[in-house]
């Protein structure tokens, strides 16, 4: 009970801070979102528009931006979480509190990535509704939701889990921005937040379908469309295969990493 | 002018001995640049695999718009992209008194005193990228000739904007989201201004015309007679330093130094 409420509290705690200013907040995540959203709207209605087409690989123009829309709320629930805190409390050497407090590092950025992830899904759904008000999309049925909305919160572990095991080559590395900006540009390209993946030439086809990208955003949006023709059990396996993989890396990072570090300012 | 070049002179000679203490986030920034570069010509080249044009442009004009955009990118990243993430910083932490109390504009030392000298040898990739892109299309003599010149208008009036946008933090208490709204805005101009709907590309041109970075410069080079475009950023560009110089005087009343 002691630890379910150390947790709750750090939870409500990373809530409030997420929350403490609002504008900062809400341009620091729902922003990229938008515009990247934004962007890839006007550039495919422009490219349909302009060469008067039907269909490209599938997708009609509406078809098209309801994938760009779904990618939107896939990217605003399961990949908008970052690392910067993490690589900042051990590079200020902030990390000499958790190691004398009752509750450790993984588990103070879990909770604060719990808090997270409950905003986000606020977010998300207020960002669903009013595009659904505006008539972009449709909302998909309870059904669909239910088979969507725990891939995406697996996805979100994943992100989260990656992030925070880079976060912890911290230890041994000064910046680690640009790892996490490689690992954003990487997954973004090839998970199909920005082109479906039927649109990629076959020999890049082949050459991912053995990568997890694909089901970081591709495979959640599809079965938001409710056009997932593939085995969703295979989805869960391999987000879930990856996300432990990472988190115990993580884990041998710490372990590794902790020995390495000396408290800054003490 | 000399008094400044010397100042700046030194600020390069700091960048490049801390940048040689961490010599691994070199690679890092050289890897991190490739890849950006390269997932945005993959963007457009995939696309051009369905469609023969967007907009007026075919695959060559929009891979060269691209190149040209990777270019400015590339200077802004090396020689600015930092300095806004410090300010915010120095801003929170009362730091900016510092800079404040040194006889040189308090401007020139926020926003050029750091750099990125890891991302220096990207400038063959960029250049190169928008000569290969450029050498496909039948430019005239003088489009080649003003290209430096084409670059460096694009990359000043980009961070003057930029500057703009940062100024903003003045007036807040975090200002971490401002720069994400400023990388935003550069994604806006990463893309010609025929992409956007009437009203965004009326907008972003006239009101806060961040599209012409790109679109003026490349139309220029692609048709002369598309001078007008060119002549509304250089009168933007005036007019946005007219406004830093305005802004910054303000923002400095608003400052409240954090360790005072």
């Amino acid at each position: 009970m002691g630890e379910l409420n150390k947790w709750l509290e750090t939870i409500k705690i990373a809530w409030v801070n997420l929350t403490a200013y609002k504008i900062n907040y809400i341009i620091m995540v729902l922003g990229p979102s938008l515009t990247f959203f934004f962007v890839k709207y006007n550039l495919w209605t422009a490219i349909y528009k302009t060469n008067s087409l039907d269909m490209i690989q599938g997708y009609t123009l509406s078809q098209m931006l309801s994938y760009q829309v779904w990618t939107l709320v896939v990217g605003l629930i399961a990949q908008s979480y970052n690392s910067m805190n993490i690589a900042v409390d051990i590079r200020y050497g902030k990390i000499s509190t958790y190691l004398i407090y009752p509750f450790d590092f993984w588990q103070y950025h879990t909770a604060s990535f719990i808090a997270f992830f409950m905003n986000q899904i606020v977010i998300s759904f207020l960002t669903l509704l009013a595009l659904a008000f505006i008539g972009i999309i449709t909302l998909p049925s309870l059904a669909i939701f239910s088979q969507a909305l725990p891939l995406c919160f697996l996805v979100a572990l994943l992100w989260f889990v990656v992030m925070y095991f880079i976060g912890l080559i911290s230890f041994w590395l000064d910046e680690t921005w640009t790892l996490r900006v490689v690992f954003i540009m990487i997954s973004q390209f090839f998970s199909g937040a920005f082109l479906p993946l039927e649109i990629f030439p076959q020999w890049l086809m082949d050459g991912i379908k053995y990568l997890p990208f694909k089901y970081m955003t591709y495979v959640p949006v599809k079965v938001f469309m409710g056009t997932y023709t593939g085995s969703l059990s295979l989805a869960y396996i391999v987000v879930s295969l990856w996300a432990i993989a990472f988190a115990l890396g993580s884990a041998l990072l710490w372990r590794k990493g902790v020995k390495l570090y000396t408290a800054a300012g003490i | 002018m000399k008094h400044y070049l010397k100042v700046y002179r030194e600020f390069l000679n700091t960048c490049f001995s801390q940048a040689m203490s961490f010599r691994i986030n070199f690679i890092f920034l050289i890897g991190m640049e490739l890849i950006f570069y390269s997932t945005n010509l993959f963007t457009v080249d995939f696309i051009f695999d369905y469609v023969d044009t967007i907009g007026p442009w075919n695959r060559d004009q929009f891979l060269f718009f691209t190149a040209f955009m990777l270019t400015v990118d590339h200077m802004h990243m090396t020689f600015n992209s930092e300095n806004f993430w410090w300010f915010s910083d120095d801003l929170k932490r009362g730091n900016l008194d510092f800079t404040l109390l040194k006889p040189i504009s308090s401007i020139f030392t926020v926003f050029f005193r750091r750099m990125r000298p890891g991302t220096l040898p990207n400038i063959f990739t960029t250049w190169g990228l928008m000569i290969y892109f450029g050498s496909k299309l039948d430019f005239a003599w003088w489009a080649w000739a003003a290209l430096p010149l084409l670059i460096l208008t694009s990359y000043a009036f980009i961070i003057s904007l930029e500057i703009i946008i940062s100024i903003s933090m003045f007036w807040l208490t975090e200002g971490h989201g401002v720069n994400f709204l400023r990388m935003q805005l550069q994604r806006f101009s990463q893309w010609p201004d025929f992409v956007f709907m009437y009203f965004t590309r009326k907008a972003l041109t006239f009101f806060f015309p961040i599209l012409l970075v790109g679109t003026a410069p490349v139309q220029l080079m692609f048709d002369a007679s598309n001078w007008k475009y060119f002549i509304l950023m250089l009168f933007y560009f005036g007019l946005s330093l007219i406004t830093i110089k305005a802004l910054w005087s303000l923002g400095l009343k608003q400052y409240e130094s954090a360790s005072s």
